[in-house]
């Protein structure tokens, strides 16, 4: 995988959406490809499941499926692949990938979720703190 | 003499104009004019053509009783009005002039014996101690010449003879009267080569850190022991060179106001133990709060320094502690570090506290208040509850229908009624105008130690007499025992008792009650017959109301304002849902096992055993509240420090704990909760101002109650220890060991 990516250029630019779906796809492969190894290098057997990983990586590109512009959808694919060179480089420690795609978005940070809606804003505050 | 300090004198003698007539400014002036007072004096002196205006030191007013009286005398020559009978030094204050002195002080005996405060006079061979000198009509009083302040600076010298020069390890650094004033008066330099002389320190007690080879002898503490606190235990020793303060015997210092001693001594021989070494005063932040130990409601600063309180010193105000507060105030601060709630906490199955979020802990209360039928729930408010926070628990548990709200102390049905029912009508300084005193079942000494303050100044200046119902007890002031139990007050009221002749000839009767007697069942009959008593020696006059009733706690008044009066005096065993806020004094035996008990407040302390949920709330010290004290005056704490942990402010908690059980409190800020209180009694925001009672007792239902002979019980037993935060405190617990009489 290491030395597929290591031969990485720019590409030229995608002619049309087809063509930068199609790159999208070939990127999600590749990722999803250098996952087991990426479980080695950062020990994350104990941690997540491939899988998980998978649908973590899913979820970053969902995440811009709103993009329509091929140029834009080209830079996104750049990115992710600059990201996806440092994970397998080893560029990164075990905590950045932990907190990036294991816990993500919704460890650590407070579940803000529905529990607190139609709360008024004092008791938003009063949970927060004493200080308002 | 170096080259040095010859160019310096030269220097100085250019600079400094002879007759120079900038009275205000104090300059620090040495040798070479005092060298020569008499030619100094000798100048023609220009009259001063039009001074500045001047204001009296520190806001002096004067009260004139008898205009006629009215002297004038002229301080550096401006001419002052004083009544007839004051001292020299009294009259500079009004004219503007501070004198330096030590052992002077406004509120004790005038003792003349450090001589700093020497003035000159005209027509006076001699300079004068102002402190001790009548002010006679046209006296001309000189403040500032040359004689005046060679005679301050011979003072100084010989005062600094003796004093150890350890400023830099000294507690009293930065706030001592002696560095001050050496600083303004004294020399640049003293002549006295010899050894200095060392005294021997004495324990006076884990309050009173003693460093007698600082003291100066003013004789400040020994003057303030024997008049305010009433006991004999410090005096004077030896004579001349040998003079030093003791005990005589070795001795602990046992008053309740002994902490005072460390303000009044004017350098660092009396300083606070607790306090030794802890900080220097310029780190402190000053916050200008309220005491919450007792009824009082004494005036503190709170001194802290970052989020740790350091010290507590009183606040002058003349119509509650005048200048001092009582031991328990000054020194129950370090029960605010110790033994914390900080966490939300539930208990498990296995009996055992689990910290948890708010939203939990919210939750379950909320869940479980819902369960319970509305007349099982009690709501119990602490001693050091306040106002704000009662009311919202008031209005909490009134929206989930149960009116079973109480205020710990006030017994099991207590009289919201008749306001004049549960205050201090006569008011705290009133006191100094009665001159027959009726104590029912109250110790003061113990339960409101600066209202005895005040009782004792007023039986030393007028010899007031005192009569006390109540078990054998140790007031500090003459007073006549006349029985332990109600049926000496029956006797009183029918006028076959000595003491009551005594009563009917006083001119201001003034009968105390104690709140210990809320507690008993006969509370009424004997409420009765004290009414009746009042009614007998005509107690209570359009000019005057002698009625008095000495509340125990902080919280007291103001739950008896909001009207926090439990509908069934069985609540608590019926209850299935308890809220405890701060209430740590309840009986737990009579909280039935299944109930639900949820403890919000700052310490853990008895209550917390029994706790199902623990809400941790702040402490005074961190919160913006409103106490009324026992006269009825309403005052408000300010926040000096921030809260520990995740605690939050009472009131917060309940409004909270409304929503969440979904019958919000419609109110979400402090202003907003205060313009409810209002609606409920408008006194409570009237802050800093005493509000009497409207109507006096005469419109009670008369009761049907029989007294009952059980003698009236010691409504405190231990003084230095009634309240979470002091029971919490490690001084207080060192002073219980040493100093409560057994």
């Amino acid at each position: 995988m290491a030395h597929m990516m290591r031969n990485l250029k720019v590409q030229p630019n995608s002619t049309s959406l087809e063509e930068a779906r199609k790159r999208t796809f070939d990127f999600f492969r590749m990722a999803c490809r250098s996952i087991p190894s990426i479980m080695d290098i950062y020990n994350l057997q104990d941690v997540v499941a491939p899988s998980e990983l998978r649908s973590s990586v899913a979820a970053q590109i969902r995440k811009n499926s709103h993009v329509s512009n091929p140029k834009v959808i080209d830079m996104l694919l750049f990115k992710a692949m600059e990201e996806l060179k440092d994970i397998v480089d080893h560029s990164k420690q075990r905590h950045h990938i932990i907190g990036q795609y294991v816990v993500g978005n919704k460890g650590q940070v407070q579940d803000l979720g529905t529990k607190d809606e139609g709360n008024s804003e004092f008791l938003k505050n009063f949970y927060t703190t004493n200080y308002f | 003499m170096g080259l040095g300090s010859i160019a310096s004198r030269a220097l100085r003698s250019n600079t400094l104009r002879p007759g120079h007539t900038n009275l205000l400014r104090r300059s620090i002036v040495t040798t070479t004019e005092l060298r020569n007072a008499e030619a100094a004096q000798a100048q023609p002196e220009t009259p001063p053509p039009d001074l500045p205006p001047r204001t009296p030191v520190a806001g002096a007013r004067v009260h004139f009783p008898n205009p006629e009286d009215a002297i004038e005398v002229f301080v550096d020559g401006y001419p002052v009005k004083i009544p007839k009978g004051m001292t020299v030094l009294q009259a500079c204050e009004i004219a503007g002039v501070d004198i330096p002195r030590f052992c002077y002080h406004s509120r004790l005996s005038i003792a003349g014996n450090c001589r700093m405060c020497l003035v000159e006079v005209e027509k006076s061979p001699k300079p004068v101690a102002s402190c001790a000198m009548p002010a006679l009509p046209g006296m001309k009083i000189k403040t500032d010449t040359p004689l005046a302040k060679k005679a301050r600076e011979g003072v100084m010298e010989f005062l600094l003879m003796n004093h150890p020069l350890d400023c830099p390890i000294c507690d009293q650094g930065g706030e001592c009267d002696l560095q001050d004033q050496s600083m303004a008066f004294g020399s640049d330099r003293g002549r006295f080569t010899e050894t200095k002389r060392s005294v021997v320190d004495k324990n006076l007690g884990p309050l009173v850190k003693t460093v007698m080879t600082r003291c100066i002898q003013c004789t400040r503490c020994v003057r303030f022991a024997t008049e305010i606190a009433g006991v004999q235990d410090l005096g004077m020793l030896g004579r001349g060179s040998g003079e030093e303060i003791g005990t005589y015997v070795e001795k602990l210092m046992t008053s309740e106001l002994s902490g005072n001693v460390i303000d009044i001594c004017p350098v660092g021989a009396l300083t606070s133990k607790p306090f030794a070494f802890k900080a220097r005063n310029w780190e402190l932040k000053g916050t200008e709060s309220i005491d919450v130990t007792d009824a009082v409601g004494s005036n503190i600063r709170i001194d802290s320094r970052g989020p740790e309180v350091m010290r507590v010193v009183p606040r002058l105000n003349e119509d509650i502690n005048e200048e001092w507060i009582s031991d328990k105030t000054r020194f129950f601060y370090d029960g605010l570090k110790r033994q914390r709630l900080n966490d939300p906490m539930i208990r498990g199955p296995d009996g055992r506290f689990k910290a948890v979020s708010w939203r939990d802990a919210l939750a379950v209360v909320a869940e479980v208040i819902h369960q319970v039928k509305a007349d099982e729930i009690v709501g119990v408010a602490g001693k050091l509850s306040d106002a704000e926070s009662m009311m919202a628990l008031k209005d909490f548990l009134n929206k989930m229908g149960s009116n079973n709200v109480l205020c710990e102390g006030n017994g099991p049905n207590p009289n919201a009624d008749l306001r004049s029912g549960y205050i201090m009508n006569t008011s705290i300084s009133g006191l100094e105008n009665a001159d027959v005193f009726l104590l029912v079942g109250t110790q003061p000494r113990v339960e409101a130690a600066m209202v005895n303050a005040r009782i004792r100044k007023t039986v030393r200046a007028t010899q007031a007499k005192v009569g006390y119902v109540g078990p054998a007890t140790d007031l500090n002031y003459d007073h006549e025992h006349l029985g332990t139990g109600p049926q000496t007050l029956s006797e009183i009221a029918k006028g076959s008792h000595p003491f009551s002749s005594t009563l009917m000839n006083a001119k201001n009767p003034c009968i105390i009650v104690g709140a210990g007697i809320f507690e008993r069942d006969d509370k009424d009959a004997i409420f009765s017959v004290v009414e009746a008593i009042a009614e007998r020696a005509k107690a209570v006059r359009p000019d005057w109301n002698g009625m008095n009733v000495l509340l125990l706690n902080a919280a007291q008044a103001a739950a008896l304002d909001l009207g926090l009066v439990p509908e069934s005096d069985k609540g608590i065993e019926s209850s299935k849902f308890i809220y405890l806020m701060g209430a740590d004094d309840v009986n737990l035996e009579k909280i039935p096992e299944d109930a639900f008990v949820v403890y919000q407040g700052h310490h853990g302390d008895r209550s917390v055993y029994r706790a199902n949920v623990i809400l941790p709330a702040s402490a005074f010290s961190e919160k913006e509240g409103t106490y009324v004290n026992t006269e009825g005056c309403a005052q408000t704490t300010v926040p000096a420090v921030p809260t520990v942990g995740d605690a939050r402010d009472d009131w917060k908690i309940v409004r909270a704990l409304s929503e969440v059980a979904g019958v919000i409190l419609p109110y979400d800020s402090l202003s907003a909760i205060r313009s409810r209180m209002k609606t409920v009694a408008p006194n409570l925001v009237n802050v800093d101002e005493r509000e009497p009672a409207t109507f006096s007792y005469s419109l009670k239902p008369e009761s049907q109650q029989k007294i009952s002979t059980t003698p009236f019980k010691a409504a405190v037993e231990n003084f230095y220890m009634t309240d979470p935060i002091t029971r919490a405190s490690k001084v207080m617990a060192q002073c219980s060991a040493l100093l409560s009489k057994k």
